[in-house]
């Protein structure tokens, strides 16, 4: 029994101190608005007050916080990337969420499992080892690993896939984990909230004003509140708020579903992705088999849930694990993903003064939750994009400057 | 059978054939139509299972097929649910998540410390010292979780099946039925859907004993079985409510796809636990569940009851215990009060206490009293059996799926669903219609409606039956100082827990969802979210429509993965010479949906037979088969437009006879997709694209036709043509013995195509050099290729021919320097950086990707490079994708190596920075295993730079063979 | 599942079809700046609205061009996507 537990025996639970302090009221003026209280808006909240001493800052969430893809996600958080930038990037994040339990003094459930990308054709292996190669690099713990080695960590797989896609190997990461997406958020929310920040809840942002190209303020549904710095970390509504100051980008909204079985006791440690299958699977602390695949085939801005999402993941999966069609789906759901032409995210200044855009998180941004916060408050502080940032700025697509994540997912032929 | 009944009217069991199972090692007899847990009731089982977190003892609650109280392990099967499931005879069921046995479970210990366990206690511990955490997290992973899955279970599937109706009503209670008749009436199809093995709903169990509905009942049902135009589906419930009126109804046979033009949503209510001390002992169950019990399979819930009401339906329960000889030793009425079976009930001499309050339930492993106060005077009674009549929450999830909202009456105590989505109707007890008269009428609107929806009609007004008295009681929670009262049994969850949550912050309906895991459960809130929101509401002073509520994704209820998956289909293509593959010992490898031969195993090893197989192509002659292409056929009076546009060399100026490479990037100036493009005529060309992009490259290509506005017709032939390339010196004479045609240089030279028979069926051959030796492509009609190989195989023997396979083509071409799309090119390659700068002709006015190209090629960095090993030692080998460094850096990656036996020597492609691009520039590449090995920078093509063998001089052919 | 009323073979499930994009024009290579062709090739304005978006029939190999409001995901109008063509080149 930890002792942390032993003063609960003392007091009712409603005594416990608040978790989130009482909602201020709304402002007319802030020095930073964050429109979007996922896990990045939260996060950079928190890293522009601990950091920068910045904490006239109001972060405006139409829901409630994490209630967009934050609370939706299958919470995979590794760096096994194929790109350099991609790579630095997602390792700082990595590190951050080690101690992010003892930072916020709120147990997030980091769980490390240990990643298994299955490869079932040799392209596949070829792109495995280019994402190792590189990970070794840049000293990530990341390896190709052989079916023998597969079979020995997950004894109760398939490796023949059914006859048909056997595995050939995998890239092994034993760094990815899992966490609470939920307690992110709320470890981020409460740690701003204790330095000044102020999270409105049910408050959308509804139009951008600018003067003279310099954003002034945003209107919101519950009146115009001034600010000088705008950081959009709205995800899958990313277009919308574009749109309202005229910026184009690449983004596309698809949607991005996952399921869970009913729970059952632990069997599964690690997690296993197979992208030719295109699904991916873990299990959650609650003994819920979490699962997703690729996002859905068309455009849309909608969270619905279609049959056709379960029904192609449950085949694949027993391809892999045929025990699991004696498993029932519990609960499926979907998000919005805002997808990039190469599936890298945009990050830093826009053209328009004063906003400061992070977006283009598609599939993969829980695991880049704690990094973009921290470098966003660093490029709305100083009005100057971070280092481990300049590689995602909006311009690069003119400037012809792609990052090239895609180089994973082309595994033609 | 203690406590099983004598018949009942309407009951579901079979009493001529007897279940025997055996339940946590005691041996169980039910009849045929038990359900696990009826059968574990009526032979005088009480504990049926254990609590999620506490380990306490449950017995039945709800009863209504969601009933996670009872969940169970079989030998091949978790999760089993008691309450749905019929026992198998001779089965062996186990409750889950118990430590030891049911009876004896250790996992009760967890009750002892719960005071050190408040709701959220795992976000507030365990994570400091954080080498501690994995250990701490072990054991929660334990504690959680149900039952157990063994990994060396089988695969299981069941097939679909695909329905389509007009009207899809679901649930086939009383505004059911009647809607399902009223939609049939009106001629169009009918699917009536309900998740019970017989139709007939709270008709057939809450007024089971309700003289004056029999003809009403017999009516309904003698009607729909009546009707040819009504298919009733039982045992299967509505899984999912998906866009379009596409429902997901899951039976027990499988999966079955319905797609439906109107629904009628006629699920009813959920019945809803009171909220009190101890109110999950085993004995306390919803009066629906006792009146279950009673009316479908016979069994008393209790033998001296009390009926804690706030609603007639409480009443009713009530006389339906008396009936069936269950002593009622009170109602205690929270505010019902008179009502049209009160008259009854107290004729039948049962003490009624109104304005009475539940206290707490008494007992240690049941129920033994309870503890109650009637106008604050607090009284007891001993029994046996508790009945909870507190009120209803929708069945609301097929209309929330579908997108409606639900609102709340102020009067019914209810949320009633509000705006419905065209071609969704609601009906029944789900609209807040209580009485069987109403709820008749109100289904027979909504299925007229529907159907008339079905035939483009225009819907006449809906005439309201909602209620006009409350059926639910405002608040049915009653805490007590002492604890212990649940409200989500799934999760062990207590008003404590909530109102701990909601202090602490988390006072929106989603947050505490979230925080304290109330309706995450596997009964998903069914019996748990309303009184969730009513708490909420009531501690923030909010009102219930302001409080809100979560949302009802699908599952209805947990759906079998082997339902869902249904029969496995995955198609492969296979070549038409497949067949002699086989034979031949190939060993297949995919490529996209097709399987190609690798190698043919015909050596000791995978190295020596490819090693063989590229030995004959350089020295002989080889035969490969190349019909997984994609193949195109473009007509047209534009083809050569089309052409030009699609590819980035021009193609126009091809001569009618004459080949071409063929390479072509997206927009972005990416290369995308390579092949060889011929002339048929001035307006007939025929190219082939890779295997893999064959139909996303076709149907890009048949877009861009109607976007350019071109008139030309695009054919995909991939499947209708077989294609192989015979390559190596002998392989002109080993051709003339089979055609006609003139394959002299002068008649037909490198690069050309021609049309001829050939083993006397047409072909187009096309003079390739992708291995670098003499070479033909041999296209043929799909039905003709099996032959034209084995006739080339069988006089090939003389020329010392070997059939090769994708793995000895590769190292051939890598001789040669040819890339391999997607190998050599990754996501962001163009052609520049392929080293193919005279595959881009700018002079074109317009192709696909110029803009983009002129621009890269002024960006250009990188630049796919021929090298040599220096040191060429066996384990110093680097692989494909291992990393070329300079000062610590990353400069590139090898895209091809191989060890080349013709050469002498392991030579490679690489992709790497300009800088280093020079020839004769040093490379140092990094193996796996982190050490490093010299190559150098090289021409290409490494092996006949001239093209000498590809294209040779008549006389330097000679005698090969 | 979404359904499709299909202009020649009625209702059709749109898992049958293949998503191709929305329909934009593409800008004259010969004239267009640097700029203009990288946002022709890169950029636009993905908010929610009613769009002209390709759509191909599977087991016809017909290319159609829907209506479709990318919020509500409803399918206003679909044609033949080579209407005024003729395909006998
Ligand atoms: C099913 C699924 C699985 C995923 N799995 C993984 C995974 O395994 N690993 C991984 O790393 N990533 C994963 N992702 C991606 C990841 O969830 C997201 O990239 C990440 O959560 C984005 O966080 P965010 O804070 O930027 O956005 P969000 O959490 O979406 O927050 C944006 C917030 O902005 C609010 N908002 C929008 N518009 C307005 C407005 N006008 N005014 C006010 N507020 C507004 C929204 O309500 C929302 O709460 C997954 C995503 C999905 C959908």
């Amino acid at each position: 029994m930890p002792l942390r537990l032993l003063k609960y025996a003392w007091k009712k639970s409603e005594d416990e101190p608040r978790f989130f302090p009482e909602e201020k009221p709304l402002k007319t003026s802030y020095d930073v608005v964050i429109i979007g209280g996922g896990g990045h808006g939260m996060a950079c909240a928190y890293y522009l007050a601990k950091e920068h001493g910045i904490t006239n800052v109001a972060v405006l969430e139409q829901g409630y916080i994490g209630g967009g893809n934050t609370g939706r996600n299958t919470t995979i958080v590794r760096s096994n990337y194929l790109t350099s930038e991609g790579v630095k990037f997602y390792d700082e994040s990595l590190k951050l969420f080690e101690d992010l339990s003892t930072d916020f003094d709120l147990n997030i459930f980091y769980s490390t499992r240990g990643h298994f990308t299955l490869a079932h054709t040799d392209s596949a292996m070829r792109t495995m080892r280019w994402r190792a190669e590189v990970n070794k690099h840049h000293g990530i713990d990341s390896e190709v690993v052989d079916v023998d080695t597969i079979q020995k960590e997950v004894p109760y797989m398939d490796m023949s896939c059914n006859g048909q896609h056997p595995v050939m190997g995998a890239l092994y990461h034993a760094p990815g984990s899992v966490a609470r997406h939920d307690a992110v958020a709320w470890g981020y929310a409460r740690g701003a909230q204790m330095r000044g920040v102020e999270i409105h809840q049910k408050t959308k942002v509804s139009d951008i004003k600018t003067k003279s190209g310099k954003v002034v303020g945003v209107q919101t549904d519950r009146g115009f509140i001034e600010a000088n710095s705008v950081v959009s970390m709205v995800a899958g509504s990313t277009p919308r708020i574009t749109e309202m100051l005229e910026i184009e980008t690449p983004i596309e909204i698809f949607p991005l579903q996952a399921c869970v079985t009913e729970p059952v006791k632990p069997f599964m440690d690690t997690i296993v992705v197979s992208g030719s299958l295109h699904v991916y699977v873990s299990q959650s602390s609650r003994g819920e088999l979490v699962m997703g695949a690729s996002v859905d085939p068309a455009e849309l801005h909608s969270t619905r849930s279609t049959l056709d999402f379960v029904e192609g993941l449950t085949d694949q999966m027993m391809d892999l694990f045929p025990f699991t069609s004696r498993l029932k789906i519990m609960r499926q759901w979907a998000g919005m993903s805002d997808i990039t032409p190469d599936f890298a995210p945009i990050m830093g200044k826009t053209d328009v003064d004063g906003f400061y855009l992070d977006a283009g998180w598609g599939t993969w941004g829980f695991k880049a939750t704690p990094i973009s916060g921290k470098t966003m408050a660093y490029t709305v502080a100083n009005d100057r994009p971070h280092e481990l940032i300049k590689p995602f700025s909006l311009d690069r697509y003119a400037n012809f400057e792609l990052v090239g994540e895609k180089g994973a997912a082309s595994v033609g032929h | 059978m203690m406590r099983r009944l004598s018949p009942q009217p309407l009951e579901w069991i079979n009493r001529s054939q007897s279940v025997t199972f055996v339940f946590e090692g005691e041996e169980i007899k039910g009849f045929d139509g038990d359900v696990i847990s009826s059968a574990l009731w009526a032979q005088g089982h009480k504990v049926l299972g254990r609590s999620f977190k506490y380990h306490r003892r449950r017995g039945l609650l709800s009863f209504a097929n969601h009933d996670i109280n009872v969940m169970l392990q079989t030998a091949d099967t978790p999760n089993v649910r008691g309450d749905v499931v019929q026992p198998e005879q001779g089965q062996t069921y186990k409750a889950v998540n118990t430590f030891g046995s049911l009876a004896q479970d250790k996992g009760a210990l967890v009750e002892w410390i719960s005071k050190f366990l408040p709701v959220g206690f795992y976000y507030k511990a365990f994570y400091s010292p954080k080498f501690l955490f994995p250990k701490w997290e072990r054991l929660i992973r334990e504690m959680a979780g149900l039952g157990t899955v063994d990994t060396s279970w089988g695969e299981r599937r069941q097939p679909k099946r695909y329905r389509h109706c007009d009207v899809a009503v679901i649930g086939a209670g009383p505004s059911g039925m009647a809607a399902a008749i009223a939609a049939a009436k009106q001629g169009v199809d009918v699917c009536l859907i309900d998740e019970n093995p017989y139709i007939g709903g709270s008709l057939d169990y809450q007024y089971a004993n309700e003289e004056a509905l029999e003809v009403t009942r017999d009516d309904l049902k003698t009607t729909i079985a009546e009707m040819d135009n009504i298919q009733v589906i039982t045992s299967a419930f509505v899984a999912g409510f998906y866009g379009d009126n596409w429902l997901a109804v899951n039976s027990q046979q499988g999966l079955i796809k319905l797609s439906a033009q109107s629904v009628v949503v006629a699920t009813g209510v959920f019945e809803q636990p009171a909220v009190f001390r101890n109110n999950d002992l085993p004995g306390v169950m919803n009066a629906s569940a006792a009146q279950r019990l009673m009316a479908r399979y016979a069994v008393a819930p209790c033998k001296e009851a009390v009926v804690l009401t706030a609603n007639p339906e409480g009443y009713r329960a009530a006389l339906d215990l008396i009936k069936n000889g269950v002593v009622v030793k009170a109602i205690l009425d929270t505010g019902c009060g008179e009502n049209s079976w009160s008259v009854p009930v107290k004729q039948a001499g049962i003490p009624v206490f109104e304005n009475a309050a539940i206290i707490e339930a008494k007992g240690r492993k049941a129920l033994q009293g309870v503890v109650y106060a009637v106008n604050g005077v607090q009284q007891s009674l001993d029994c046996d059996g508790l009945l909870m009549s507190v009120g209803w929450a929708p069945a609301g999830a097929p209309l929330y799926q579908a997108g409606s909202k639900f609102a709340y009456n102020a009067i019914l105590e209810q949320l009633l669903p509000q705006e419905l989505p065209q071609g969704v109707f609601a009906c029944g007890r789900i609209n807040g219609v209580f009485e069987i008269v109403d709820q008749i009428k109100d289904g027979q609107q909504a299925g007229m409606a529907a159907a008339l929806a079905v035939q483009d009609k225009s819907v006449p007004d809906f005439t309201d039956y909602t209620a006009t008295r409350a059926h639910s009681h405002s608040y049915p929670i009653w805490q007590h100082p002492k604890g212990k009262e649940f409200i989500d049994f799934d999760e062990d969850i207590q008003i404590k827990d909530l109102k701990g949550a909601i202090a602490q912050g988390f006072d929106n309906i989603e947050l505490m969802k979230r925080f304290s895991t109330i309706g995450m459960g596997p009964s998903q809130g069914k019996h748990s979210n309303m009184n969730g929101i009513r708490l909420l509401a009531k501690l923030t002073g909010k009102s219930i429509d302001q409080t809100g509520s979560t949302t009802a994704r699908p599952m209805f209820h947990p759906t079998e993965v082997s339902h869902l998956a249904g029969m496995r289909f995955r198609p492969e293509r296979l070549t038409p010479m497949h067949a002699f593959h086989q034979q031949a010992k190939a060993k297949f490898m995919e490529a996209g949906v097709w399987l190609r031969p690798e190698y043919y195993a015909t050596e000791s090893s995978r190295e020596a037979s490819i090693a063989a197989e590229v030995a004959a192509v350089r020295n002989a002659v080889g035969l490969i088969d190349v019909s997984t292409l994609g193949k195109l056929e473009v007509f047209g009076r534009d083809s050569a437009e089309l052409m030009d546009r699609l590819y980035t060399m021009r193609m126009s100026n091809m001569a009618v006879g004459a080949s071409r490479y063929a390479l072509m990037v997206d927009d972005s100036g990416v290369v995308i997709d390579d092949g060889v493009a011929v002339r048929y005529s001035d307006e007939h060309f025929y190219v082939t694209t890779t295997t893999s992009t064959s139909d996303s490259a076709y149907r890009m290509i048949q877009k861009k036709v109607i976007e350019w506005g071109l008139k030309v017709t695009v054919l995909n032939r991939t499947g209708q043509i077989g294609a192989m390339n015979l390559a190596g010196p002998n392989s002109r004479q080993l051709l003339s013995q089979l055609t006609d045609l003139d394959l002299s240089n002068e008649a037909f030279p490198y690069l050309a195509m021609r049309q001829a028979k050939v083993c006397g069926v047409d072909a187009t051959f096309i003079r390739v050099g992708f291995v670098g030796e003499l070479g033909y492509e041999i296209h043929v009609s799909a039905q003709d290729a099996e032959h034209v190989w084995q006739q080339i195989m069988l006089l090939g023997e003389s020329f010392a021919i070997k059939p090769f396979g994708v793995e000895a083509q590769r190292q051939l071409r890598l001789e040669k320097g040819h890339i391999i799309v997607g190998q050599d090119t990754d996501g962001l390659t163009n052609p520049f950086e392929a080293n193919m700068p005279w595959a881009v002709h700018f002079k074109k006015t317009y192709f696909l990707g110029k803009p983009s190209l002129v621009r890269l090629k002024t960006l250009q960095k990188r630049i796919l490079v021929g090298f040599e090993l220096l040191s060429a030692a066996a384990d110093d080998m680097p692989l494909e994708s291992n990393l070329i460094i300079d000062d610590g850096e990353m400069v590139g990656r090898v895209t091809s190596i191989g060890r080349s036996a013709t050469l002498q020597k392991v030579i490679g492609l690489a992709m790497v920075e300009l800088a280093c691009s020079q020839v004769d520039s040093e490379l140092t590449i990094k193996l796996s295993d982190g050490r490093m090995v010299s190559a150098k920078v090289v021409k290409t093509p490494f092996y006949d730079p001239q093209g000498l063998l590809q294209k040779p001089q008549e006389s330097a052919l000679g005698g090969a063979a | 599942m979404k359904f499709v009323t299909c202009p020649s073979l009625g209702r059709r499930a749109l898992s049958e079809f293949t998503f191709g994009g929305r329909v934009e024009k593409e800008t004259d290579q010969e004239a267009v700046s640097e700029r203009e062709w990288a946002e022709y090739v890169f950029y636009h304005n993905g908010a929610p609205k009613t769009q002209q978006e390709w759509w191909y029939h599977r087991p016809t190999g017909i290319w159609f061009l829907f209506q479709r409001n990318t919020l509500t995901d409803s399918i206003t109008q679909v044609d033949f996507a080579n209407k005024g063509l003729t395909n006998d080149a």
